[in-house]
C-alpha cells in the first residue's frame, strides 16, 4: 500500500490535478449559480431558456464530482 | 415507600444482572442495528418525498389533469418544459421572485449583521433583549402576515397612520397592499420585520467564533478599528454570514405563505412569485402535468442551491 | 474566553461603546415588537375600538373578540332576547348587549384541537425516527453516510408546493386527503430531516466510553442506548421536539392545500374568520393570540439552543 502511494505521487500529473474534488466541485457550484442567475435575470428571454438546463447540469456534474476521490 | 424504593432497587439490579446473559444469547450486531435504526426514516421520506417526487417526474411528461382523473392520460415528452421555458409570464414571475429575494436578503444581511455587531459589545442585559428580538422569527408567518395585513389598512391601520403621522401626509393616501409600485415592498417589509433576527443570530455567532488573540494582535499592531473591521471581523465572519445569506435566499425562492396571506399575487401579477404562479396552476386550474413540470424546474434550482448551502454548512461546522 | 474577558483586555469596548451599542438595540427591540403588541391589544378591543380612527391605544378592554373566536352566534330581536332567562355564560352575555344570542361553538376550536394533534402526533413520531437514525448516524459505520445525510436535509428544503402537489394525488388514492393521520405523516417527514441532523449533533458530543463502558459490564448495544445515551440526550431531545412542536404549529402551505375541514390547523383557517360586514378584527387578533402565546414561552425556553436549530445543528456556540 505504502510503496503505491508513494511510487504514485510523482506520476500526477497536470490532468490529475485538474480533475480533483475541489476544483471540479468549485466548477459544478458556479455552474448552479449561473443557472439560478440566468433563471431569474431580467435581461434576456434566450438566457431564461437555457437557466434550467444549465442548473440541471450543475446539479448532475455536483453530485458525481463529489463522489470523486478527494 | 420504603418498600418500593427497596422493591425498585431490586428490579435495577436485576436488570443490570441480565443483560449479561441476554448480550450473550442474542445480541443484534451493530451493523444490523444501524441498519434497523436508520431504515424507518428512510422508508417514510421514500413513501412521503421520493415516491411522490417521481411521480412528479412522470406527470410532468404527460397532460394529466387531477380535476379529470379520467381522461386517458397522453405523453407529451418536454412539452411542459419548453412551454414553460419559454412563456414570458412565468419569466415575469421569477423576476418578481428575484426582486423579492435579493431585496430581502440584502435588507436582513445588512440589519441582521449591525444588529449582531452591536449585540456582540456585550452591553448589560444583551441577553433578554437577544431573545426578544428573536421572536418574530419563531411565529407562524401564515398568522402574523395575515395579522399584518389589518397593520396595512388604509386609515385603520397602525403602519399607515404612523408612516402618516411622521411623513405629514394623510392617512389613507396610500395603500400598501393595493398600490402597484408599493405592494412588492409591503411583502419585503414583512419579510424583513421577521427574518433579520435569523441572520442575526447567525451572524452572532460567526462573530463570536473569532479569537479575541487575533484583535489583541491587531491592536498590539495598532492597526484602526476601521481597518479591523475590514480585514479582520468581516472576513472571519463571512462563512457565517454565507450560510444565512444562502438559507434565506433557498427559502425565500419559494416563498409562499406570507406572500399568499399579504396579497395572493397581487395586484395585477405584481407580487406574484413562483410559488403563487405554481399553486395557481395547480390547485385553481388544475393543469396538473404542467404544474408538475413547473415544480420540477423550482425543485432543481432549490435542490442545486441546497448543494451549495450543505457545503457551507460543512466549512462552518469544521470551525 | 474566560481569561480575555475577565481581564481587562485591550480589545474590550468602552463603557460608552456599551451603552451606545446598547440602545440601539433596544430600539430595534422595541420596534419590532410593535406589531406583536398590537395584535394582544387588538384582541381586547371592542369591533368599533380596533377599527377607529385615530388607532386607540387606551380603550374600555373587552373580551368580545376573544367570545367571537369560540362562539358562533345569532341575531335576535330585542323583545325575543327579553323573553329569555338570564345570560348563559359570559359570552352570551356580550353578545346580548348587541341584540344577539350564542348559538353553539365556532370552527376555531375544533381546529385549534387538529393542530395540538397534528403538531404533537408528528413531533413524537418525528422524535422517535429522529433519535434512532441520529445515533445510527453518529455511532456505526454506515456506507454512503454523508449521502443520506444530505438526501435527508434536501427533503426539508423542497419547495411545499412542489411536494404538495404529488402528495395531494397520492393521497388522494390511499383515502388519507382531509386526515390527521396525514398531515401527521407529512409533518413528520418534513420534521424528521431537521430531527436527524440536530439529534446527530447532540449525540456526536456524548462521549462514546459511556456506552464502551457500560457494554463492558454487559449491555447489549440497544440496551446501552437505552439506559446510558438516551438519558444523556435528554436536553436535546427535548430541544428538539420544541424545533419540531413549533413548525407543526406554525406550518400553512400544505394545511391550505391539503385540508379542507375535517384536519385543517388554526393557520389557514384564522384568516378567514369573518364578523358582520368584514374581518373580525378583534376575534383574529384573539385568535392569533391564543396560536402565537405557546410559542412565545417554547422560544425563552428554546433561547439557548435556536442557533443550533436553524442551523440544522452545525453551528454549536
Amino acid at each position: 500500500m505504502s510503496i503505491d502511494a508513494t511510487s504514485c505521487k510523482p506520476r500526477r500529473g497536470f490532468m490529475d490535478k485538474l480533475l480533483r474534488r475541489g476544483p471540479l466541485e468549485a466548477v459544478a457550484t458556479t455552474i448552479i449559480a449561473v443557472g439560478v442567475i440566468m433563471l431569474m435575470q431580467p435581461f434576456s428571454l434566450v438566457l431564461y431558456s437555457w437557466s434550467f438546463a444549465t442548473t440541471l447540469f450543475g446539479t448532475v456534474m455536483f453530485i458525481i464530482v463529489s463522489r470523486v476521490r478527494e | 415507600m420504603n418498600d418500593l424504593s427497596a422493591s425498585s432497587q431490586i428490579a435495577y439490579r436485576a436488570a443490570l444482572v441480565q443483560p449479561a446473559r441476554v448480550h450473550r444469547i442474542r445480541g443484534l450486531s451493530d451493523k444490523a442495528l444501524a441498519w434497523l435504526f436508520i431504515t424507518p426514516t428512510i422508508v417514510l421520506l421514500l413513501a412521503i418525498n421520493i415516491f411522490p417526487l417521481i411521480w412528479t417526474i412522470y406527470l410532468s411528461f404527460t397532460n394529466y389533469r387531477a380535476n379529470r382523473p379520467n381522461v386517458p392520460m397522453r405523453w407529451l415528452g418536454i412539452d411542459w418544459y419548453q412551454t414553460i421555458l419559454t412563456d414570458p409570464d412565468i419569466w415575469a414571475a421569477m423576476q418578481v421572485t428575484a426582486h423579492f429575494v435579493i431585496w430581502t436578503v440584502l435588507i436582513e444581511t445588512v440589519l441582521g449583521f449591525g444588529l449582531a455587531f452591536l449585540i456582540d459589545k456585550k452591553f448589560r442585559g444583551h441577553g433578554v433583549w437577544t431573545t426578544i428580538i428573536l421572536l418574530p422569527m419563531m411565529l407562524s408567518p401564515a398568522v402574523v402576515g395575515n395579522f399584518w395585513t389589518f397593520l396595512y389598512q388604509p386609515q385603520i391601520g397602525l403602519f399607515n397612520y404612523v408612516l402618516a403621522f411622521f411623513t405629514g401626509s394623510g392617512a389613507s393616501s396610500f395603500q400598501m397592499l393595493g398600490d402597484v409600485t408599493l405592494s412588492p415592498w409591503a411583502i419585503v417589509i414583512v419579510d424583513v420585520w421577521m427574518w433579520t433576527p435569523y441572520v442575526m443570530l447567525i451572524c452572532i455567532a460567526g462573530l463570536r467564533s473569532i479569537p479575541d488573540f487575533i484583535y489583541e494582535a491587531a491592536e498590539v499592531d495598532r492597526a484602526s478599528k476601521w481597518r479591523q473591521f475590514w480585514s479582520i471581523t468581516l472576513p472571519m465572519a463571512l462563512p457565517f454570514i454565507m450560510l444565512a445569506v444562502l438559507f434565506r435566499g433557498i427559502e425565500n425562492f419559494k416563498m409562499f405563505d406570507m406572500v399568499n396571506l399579504l396579497t395572493g399575487g397581487g395586484p395585477g401579477s405584481t407580487t406574484e412569485v413562483a410559488s403563487i404562479t405554481l399553486k395557481r396552476a395547480a390547485f385553481e386550474s388544475w393543469r396538473t402535468g404542467y404544474s408538475s413540470a413547473f415544480a420540477i424546474i423550482l425543485f432543481v434550482t432549490v435542490f442545486g442551491l441546497a448543494n451549495i448551502y450543505v457545503k457551507a454548512l460543512n466549512r462552518v461546522k469544521s470551525r | 474566553m474566560s481569561i480575555a474577558n475577565a481581564a481587562h483586555s485591550i480589545v474590550e469596548p468602552t463603557a460608552g461603546t456599551r451603552r451606545f451599542a446598547g440602545s440601539l438595540v433596544m430600539l430595534y427591540a422595541v420596534v419590532t415588537m410593535i406589531p406583536l403588541i398590537w395584535i394582544v391589544l387588538t384582541s381586547f378591543k371592542s369591533p368599533d375600538d380596533a377599527i377607529s380612527y385615530p388607532p386607540k391605544l387606551v380603550f374600555q378592554p373587552s373580551l368580545e373578540g376573544y367570545c367571537n373566536l369560540v362562539t358562533t352566534r345569532s341575531r335576535q330581536t330585542p323583545e325575543f332576547i327579553q323573553t329569555l332567562g338570564p345570560p348563559q355564560g359570559l359570552c352570551d352575555g356580550i353578545a346580548r348587549e348587541r341584540n344577539m344570542v350564542v348559538a353553539g361553538p365556532s370552527n376555531y376550536v375544533p381546529r385549534f384541537i387538529n393542530s395540538l394533534i397534528i403538531a404533537f402526533g408528528s413531533t413524537v413520531l418525528a422524535v422517535a425516527l429522529g433519535t434512532l437514525s441520529a445515533y445510527g448516524f453518529s455511532r456505526f459505520r454506515v456506507p454512503l453516510k454523508e449521502d443520506l445525510l444530505f438526501f435527508i436535509l434536501s427533503t426539508r428544503m423542497m419547495p411545499p408546493i412542489a411536494v404538495a402537489i404529488p402528495i395531494y394525488l397520492m393521497y388522494r388514492v390511499i383515502g388519507l386527503s382531509d386526515t390527521r393521520l396525514g398531515m401527521i405523516l407529512l409533518y413528520t417527514s418534513v420534521n424528521v430531516s431537521l430531527a436527524v441532523w440536530l439529534l446527530k449533533g447532540f449525540i456526536d458530543e456524548i462521549p462514546r466510553e459511556y456506552e464502551e463502558a457500560a457494554m463492558i459490564d454487559g449491555y447489549t448495544r440497544f440496551q446501552a442506548f437505552v439506559r446510558v445515551v438516551l438519558p444523556q440526550a435528554t436536553t436535546g431531545i427535548a430541544a428538539t421536539a420544541i424545533f419540531c412542536l413549533i413548525f407543526a404549529w406554525n406550518e400553512y402551505a400544505f394545511a391550505v392545500l391539503l385540508t379542507s375541514g375535517n384536519a385543517q390547523t388554526a393557520p389557514p383557517f384564522i384568516p378567514i374568520i369573518i364578523g358582520e360586514g368584514g374581518q373580525d378584527w378583534p376575534a383574529v387578533a384573539a385568535g392569533t393570540t391564543l396560536f402565537l402565546v405557546p410559542i412565545v414561552v417554547f422560544t425563552v425556553l428554546l433561547r439557548k439552543h435556536l442557533l443550533r436549530g436553524i442551523t440544522f445543528g452545525a453551528v454549536r456556540k
